[in-house]
């Protein structure tokens, strides 16, 4: 345990002494909320003005906080899991630099040393996504702010269990690579096509049936729903309040992914949290048994 | 003296190559052991055998009595490393780098406080411990491998070309560490390098050539075996010196004369008193060894 706790405490304070590697992962969330406001809320206005019923008009603060609600549940989608890949980073650093030859002179087990880059990757990922949440949330309370403290620490839990599945993700994908070039691929790849392919740029009720069951499959697809659910459940709430009918509020919930279907079953709350759980623990056990298998070859 | 490690029948291939051939040899503990090959021999490979980092196709390799496969956490805990280029982490500063390595052996708090200002003063970095080590020049950086490589307190060090690029005060201070281990703890030291001076002073020597053994002996063996004496004669005109007979070559001062063995010289001198005046004999040196054991040169230009 002890040596564990000494490769996370090494591979954290790589990670911050790296500025490239901090600031990189730091201003991610940041850039995305600047780009998301100057270019997609007008575009997710006037989406949900036009969705809506005939007849029916959201009082603007409303319309507003649906907005941020989105764009802040989009945000924390993607960077959950882009961030991870940027942290992980010093995976393949270690590698190319022979950092690991001399990690694997000491005694400590392969499946330590997986352990230890894991942690410290999804220590510093949280860091920086709950860093990029509390930005979010700002800019949320500043243009409509209808969440209650529970939905603030659901969020906080999404957040933590994609985080945990965005480092799983990286340290099963990055454990292929060997130069930073390779890296910087793929974490460009992650980056660029992450967002299409859960949910966070585009609803998955948006996509034709047959690409919306492909990315039920995808265990990511759930981390957003989660997030879009506890970020909109108080704006959805509050729509309710004002007068909108629960067929208009599901549609909503429909359009923004706060429902989910898997192959037509409507995926519940409890069961989106196992699928992320139960891929967190099998993405894990194979990160692991590659470490150790690889010791063998 | 006890063998420390034992090598025995060792192949290794990659896809069609065989880097490792049929590889055995043993290691005395204490003894200053130069393990000489061009790049490619198979050096690297036998040493991350050795070390555990990559797994042999047949044969055995015991360390200070472990198996290496039945025991590689055992091992690794016997044996450091100073690898060719440093692979501390350059951001870190020297404290930082020691103690998260120092951790892994289960060395921490006081313990490593203590091992950490021994090794400070054993390697004069005292002064360096709080800066980043991307900031240290080459042979300060070289000393804190070294520091890296003994924070445990290996058995055996394994030095894996340690001084090239070095300048000639740090491979003075290196040696002079090294030689004070073996004196007072009677340290294994596994040295590969490119400088036939620093083999030349081994107490064994091994030559790899094609992944496998090419020679070994005491660098006098194989001085005596490989090659012949040298006598460089002063004061006398060319003439004279071909009178003699034997195969010279003309040097700044004077000519060099080669032949077999230090008894031909001693009978040559006997016979031309007047022609050896002012001369003086030499063994064949370590390069010349290597050359007639590979056929090779081995490139190691001193700074």
């Amino acid at each position: 345990m002890r040596s564990v706790n000494a490769l996370i405490w090494r591979n954290i304070k790589l990670f911050f002494k790296d500025k490239g590697m901090f600031f990189t992962s730091l201003i991610t969330p940041a850039i995305l909320l600047v780009l998301y406001v100057t270019f997609l809320a007008d575009v997710y206005r006037d989406t949900f003005t036009s969705s809506l019923p005939q007849g029916i008009a959201l009082p603007q603060n409303i319309a507003d906080g649906l907005v941020g609600a989105q764009l802040m549940s989009s945000i924390l989608a993607v960077s959950c899991v882009t961030v991870a890949f940027c942290s992980n980073f010093l995976m393949v650093q270690d590698k190319s630099n022979g950092s690991v030859r001399d990690l694997r002179m000491t005694p400590v087990s392969p499946a330590a040393l997986a352990v230890g880059y894991y942690a410290a990757t999804f220590i510093s990922t949280f860091i920086i996504a709950a860093a990029g949440m509390a930005l979010c949330l700002i800019y949320v309370w500043a243009v409509g702010w209808f969440m209650s403290l529970a939905d603030v620490l659901f969020l906080l839990l999404d957040v933590f269990v994609l985080t945990l599945f965005g480092t799983a993700l990286s340290s099963v994908v990055n454990f292929f690579l060997s130069t930073q070039g390779q890296a910087s691929a793929v974490g460009t790849i992650v980056s660029a096509g992450y967002g299409f392919i859960c949910g966070a740029y585009m609803p998955i009720s948006s996509f034709d049936e047959g690409l919306r069951n492909v990315l039920s499959c995808l265990p990511g697809t759930y981390g957003t729903s989660l997030i879009r659910n506890h970020s909109l459940r108080g704006v959805l709430s509050a729509m309710s309040s004002a007068g909108a009918a629960p067929q208009v509020t599901d549609s909503v919930r429909d359009f923004l992914d706060c429902n989910l279907y898997f192959f037509g079953s409507r995926v519940g709350i409890g069961e989106m949290y196992a699928v992320l759980v139960s891929s967190v623990a099998v993405l894990l056990a194979v990160y692991i048994v590659m470490n150790v298998a690889k010791s063998r070859k | 003296m006890d063998n420390i490690i034992e090598i025995s029948a060792l192949n290794k291939s990659f896809g069609r190559i065989r880097a490792v051939k049929d590889l055995s040899f043993k290691v005395r503990q204490g003894e200053l052991f130069a393990f000489l090959g061009v790049n490619g021999a198979g050096k690297s490979t036998t040493i991350n055998i050795m070390c555990g980092q990559t797994p042999k196709d047949s044969g055995s390799v015991t360390i200070a009595g472990a198996d290496i496969d039945r025991y590689p956490a055992a091992i690794k805990k016997k044996l450091g490393v100073v690898f060719q280029s440093s692979v501390l982490d350059r951001a870190l500063s020297v404290r930082d780098n020691l103690r998260s390595r120092a951790a892994l052996y289960g060395l921490t708090g006081r313990d490593f406080e203590a091992r950490l200002a021994r090794l400070a003063r054993l390697l004069s970095f005292e002064e360096l411990l709080r800066r980043p080590l991307g900031k240290l020049s080459g042979g300060q950086r070289r000393r804190i491998d070294v520091a890296r490589a003994l924070i445990h307190e290996p058995e055996i060090l394994v030095l894996d070309e340690p001084t090239t690029g070095l300048d000639p005060q740090t491979r003075r201070t290196l040696w002079d560490v090294v030689a004070g281990l073996r004196r007072d703890r009677n340290m294994t030291v596994f040295l590969t390098t490119h400088y036939m001076e620093e083999a030349a002073e081994a107490d064994h020597v091994l030559i790899i050539d094609g992944g496998a053994v090419a020679a070994e002996g005491t660098p006098l063996e194989l001085k005596n075996a490989y090659t012949g004496d040298f006598i460089t004669l002063y004061g006398v005109d060319e003439v004279s010196v071909k009178s003699l007979g034997v195969k010279y070559e003309r040097t700044i001062d004077g000519f060099k004369l080669s032949v077999p063995d230090t008894a031909a010289a001693t009978e040559l001198i006997v016979r031309h008193p007047d022609v050896f005046k002012d001369y003086e004999i030499a063994k064949g040196k370590m390069d010349d060894v290597f050359l007639a054991v590979t056929g090779k040169k081995l490139t190691g230009d001193m700074v």
